[in-house]
């Protein structure tokens, strides 16, 4: 019987083009109407590492990308070998493997049952035969993917075309060559993976972005026209996809020459009245952490993208962990407010992105919003039409105010925020510092003014509060089980709590969108709603756990599953954390009878 | 420009009410003199310009001037100049900061502001010594010399901002003196009204932990440039740096580069122009499959 979703896992080095192959099947898919995800993983090598991509395609919609691997392509084993512990392949998997690879399948570290199909292929000599070069296996790999197990073939070769099409007409013709190639040699296995074709009503395109993307088209939408920035995995595509898109929007941008200094443009770009952000990660953060003081103590609206990646120091610079989170959070000298919002998925990027800069020029502070490499780097397919999102400015004295003469920069006002001016307006000139400093901006070091200062910048906070406080739960109304998560587990947790509920469980899960400031009443209600409370999260130290013990009574027996990062967080292993849970209540329930 | 507009500027226009926290005698209050003539001189509109400084002494000084104004971070005000400049060209941006402030903690930040040569003028007001935190060697201190920090005197060589500047790329570079106004206002002028990025090294002297007697000192080793000072040759300036014994006030350096403000702005023009700015939608048409 055919299927409706795939996983598709390929491996290789750098070079072999198994990244391209991943983008042109997503390309189709994601033309063909269909829910597509696709994440990379490379080694730390800058050329020839190992790399791997995954792709899953389905006729429903996804959130994760997918536990177990169901089509495994592998054009070399010692670079599969390097991704050991990262993947879990079917038991009736398809392993497609470069026939002239001489390593045992012994040795692979690959226990499959019975149903597994190991089918050694002559990827390397076909390329040869039909394109005349090595280079074209990857190709040579579509041209079967596509014949054997659905993946939309005419668009495939769409996607070749348009890819070669600016190269040699040889080249291009080779490639297609070897497609064919490809689509003959996949008709001789067709009869034996049929369980693994793709069958779909083709339906509208998608359009495919990383998350990445999704926060950089955010940024542009909210109406930042300055990004400061300097490179670092795994946020630079931010910086890339800007470089292009500011000057055509009538911004600037800017690569600084370190992360201290793109926090100081930033804050300068917003000092003059031009929406401003940066994008960086843990180790970026760290730097930019003094300024971030800065904006909490001059009130300057400043959009921080922190993609997280294995840390702490150099870390796991190319995978995903949740570990910044107290940095974000907490991470400053004296008391210093600021906004973190932390999105789910790709699309919750561009939401996230504009509701951090609606927050920061509503609300005159920094606003972190906690990326990770999880969903900043994967692609995701979306619809145009979940992609609006208001936009909000920040609050002026009127030019009659201003003309009547002493303006108070930090004017205290009910809600804490000041009406604020910029460079070019007339009489708005003041002259601010991170002293602190009495509300025309004057320093001082009065305590009482400093007492009186802190409160007005923390009573900001309310407004934020009140007005943000995006939330999302999936699952029963009451549950046996309840999960807590944030940030890029998401998409495993809906995924597994929708599992459960499918068979006959009650589960559930909450998954703030604002971090900070803590969204409490919306806590203790859902905690209300469930039996049990489980946190689930990639920190070593369970820093969320931790941060929701500063604010939450929790139960004394909630439980945690936290684990470091490095590996995504699949549907399975929350799935496992669900069964323990119930299994532990059921003991506990036994003992009270 | 309306009536009321047209009426001229004078150097007390400039002026907060704020009183300056420096020590009486010190050098910052003849650079801020000499600022206030200057802004005056060219007519500077206070609401266009921001003035951005680090954390010192002489980073109090955005504090005195009614122009938009940042005492910012140590060692930082460049970064923030550079945001301002990139973000808004056509405002005027001056950074002015000690050279505590931007020649140890702010190095980085100072060589790549010369190498990127942004529309920013940065006035240095050079004392040789930390005075903020009261007494402790500088960069800028001479070798030997005894300071709260090097009780056995100062055991590490100097630099000199001007020939540090000049290597890195600024386009003008010149040095004054805050106790000789003949010299310092055109000097300070001169830099405001440069395209790309102008460093006006002002000796000014620290009377509490350098001496009292500081501007006799400086005074008696000030020499003007001479006449046939060429200022656009990168040799000739270089020459008059790293002196001993005397101090050489002029402009060093002169030359026109192309600036990242203009850069900057051509690039819009390329890329934009005169079209309406792409919709957000349309941004998102790019992300659907390209065949």
């Amino acid at each position: 019987m055919p299927t409706g979703d795939l996983v598709l896992a390929m491996f290789g080095s750098g070079g072999d083009g198994v990244v391209t192959m991943g983008e042109m099947m997503a390309q189709a898919g994601a033309k063909d109407g269909l829910d597509v995800m696709t994440v990379e993983a490379y080694g730390p090598q800058i050329r020839g590492g190992e790399s791997s991509c995954t792709v899953r395609l389905s006729n429903q919609p996804i959130y994760t990308q997918g536990d177990e691997v169901e089509v495994v392509v592998v054009f070399n084993w010692q670079d599969f070998l390097r991704f050991q512990g990262e993947l879990v392949v079917a038991q009736d998997a398809v392993i497609l493997y470069e026939e002239s690879d001489t390593t045992p399948i012994k040795d692979v570290g690959l226990s499959l049952g019975e149903k597994a199909r190991w089918i050694p292929v002559p990827f390397i000599a076909l390329a040869k035969e039909a394109a005349g070069t090595t280079l074209a296996k990857n190709i040579v790999t579509l041209g079967i993917l596509s014949e054997a197990f659905g993946v939309p073939q005419a668009l495939i070769e769409k996607a070749i075309i348009y890819k070669f099409s600016k190269k040699k007409a040889a080249v291009l013709e080779a490639n297609l060559k070897g497609y064919k190639a490809g689509i003959e040699w996949g008709t001789g296995i067709k009869d034996r993976v049929t369980d693994y074709y793709l069958e779909y009503e083709p339906g509208e395109a998608r359009l495919l972005m990383s998350g990445n993307d999704a926060s950089a088209v955010g940024a542009l939408h909210a109406g930042c026209r300055f990004f400061a920035g300097y490179p670092i995995t795994p946020s630079s595509e931010v910086l890339h996809f800007l470089s292009e898109w500011m000057p055509k929007v009538g911004g600037s941008i800017i690569q600084t020459e370190d992360e201290l200094a793109a926090m100081g443009a930033i804050i300068g770009g917003s000092f003059a009245g031009v929406k401003s952000m940066t994008a960086t990660s843990g180790p970026g953060l760290a730097l930019m952490t003094e300024m971030l003081g800065l904006a909490s103590m001059a009130e300057i609206p400043v959009v921080i993208i922190d993609v997280q990646r294995g840390g702490p120091s150099t870390g796991l610079p190319t995978k995903s962990e949740q570990s910044d989170l107290w940095q974000a959070l907490w991470g400053s000298h004296g008391d210093a407010p600021r906004v973190v919002l932390a999105p789910a998925d790709v699309e919750d990027c561009f939401h996230a992105t504009v509701a951090a800069f609606n927050i920061a020029e509503e609300s005159q502070m920094p606003v972190i919003v906690l990326s990770d490499q999880f969903i900043a780097q994967r692609r995701e397919t979306m619809s145009p039409w979940s992609l609006k999102h208001e936009v909000v400015d920040r609050i002026r004295p009127t030019d009659e105010e201003l003309a009547e003469g002493d303006y108070k920069r930090y004017a205290d006002t009910p809600t804490g925020i000041s009406p604020m001016t910029w460079p070019g307006i007339k009489n708005g000139q003041y002259q601010t510092n991170g002293l602190e400093h009495t509300e025309d901006g004057r320093p001082t070091s009065m305590y009482l003014v400093h007492e009186k200062m802190n409160e007005k910048r923390y009573r900001k906070l309310r407004d934020v509060r009140s007005k943000y406080s995006y939330v999302r739960k999936y699952g029963s109304e009451k549950a046996d089980v309840g999960i807590l998560c944030w940030g890029s587990s998401k998409g495993p947790v809906k995924e597994a709590v929708m599992r459960a509920e499918a068979n006959g469980q009650k589960v559930s899960a909450f998954v703030p969108q604002v971090l900070y400031p803590f969204p409490r009443r919306e806590f203790e209600e859902y905690l209300k709603t469930v039996k049990n409370v489980v946190v689930v999260e990639i920190s070593y130290s369970a820093q969320f756990y931790k941060y929701l013990k500063t604010f939450l009574d929790l139960p004394s027996d909630t439980f945690v599953f936290k684990r470091s990062g490095g590996k995504n967080l699949t549907v399975a292993e929350v799935e496992q954390k669900i069964e323990r849970v119930l299994e532990l209540s059921a003991c506990r329930r036994e003992v009270l009878v | 420009m309306s009536a009321v507009e047209m009426i001229q500027l004078k150097p007390g226009d400039y002026k907060t009410d704020a009183k300056p926290v420096w020590c009486p005698g010190c050098g910052d209050y003849g650079v801020l003199n000499a600022l206030y003539r200057s802004l005056a001189k060219l007519q500077i509109e206070p609401w266009n310009t921001v003035i951005m400084s680090g954390i010192g002494c002489s980073s109090r000084l955005p504090g005195y001037v009614n122009t938009y104004g940042f005492n910012s971070v140590h060692g930082r005000a460049l970064t923030l100049a550079t945001g301002i400049k990139s973000a808004r060209p056509e405002l005027t941006v001056i950074t002015v900061g000690g050279d505590g402030d931007g020649m140890a903690i702010g190095g980085n930040h100072f060589i790549h502001s010369c190498r990127r040569n942004m529309d920013i003028t940065y006035i240095l007001m050079h004392n040789e010594i930390y005075g903020l935190t009261k007494g402790q060697v500088a960069p800028t201190t001479p070798t030997g010399d005894k300071t709260k920090s090097t009780f056995y005197g100062n055991p590490e060589a100097t630099l000199d901002p001007c020939e540090l500047a000049i290597s890195t790329g600024a386009t003008w570079v010149g040095r004054g003196f805050a106790g000789d106004m003949k010299v310092l206002v055109p000097l300070m002028t001169e830099a405001i009204s440069h395209h790309g990025f102008s460093f006006l090294n002002v000796m000014s002297p620290c009377v509490t932990f350098r001496g009292d007697d500081q501007f006799k000192v400086m005074k008696e080793k000030l020499r003007n440039l001479p006449e046939d000072h060429d200022a656009t040759s990168r040799r000739a300036a270089i020459y008059y740096t790293r002196e001993e014994g005397v101090i050489t006030q002029g402009v060093l350096y002169n030359t026109q580069q192309p600036s990242l403000t203009d850069r900057i702005l051509e690039l819009r023009e390329q890329t934009l122009g005169d079209n309406t700015p792409p919709t957000t939608e349309e941004i998102f048409e790019t992300f659907y499959p390209p065949f």
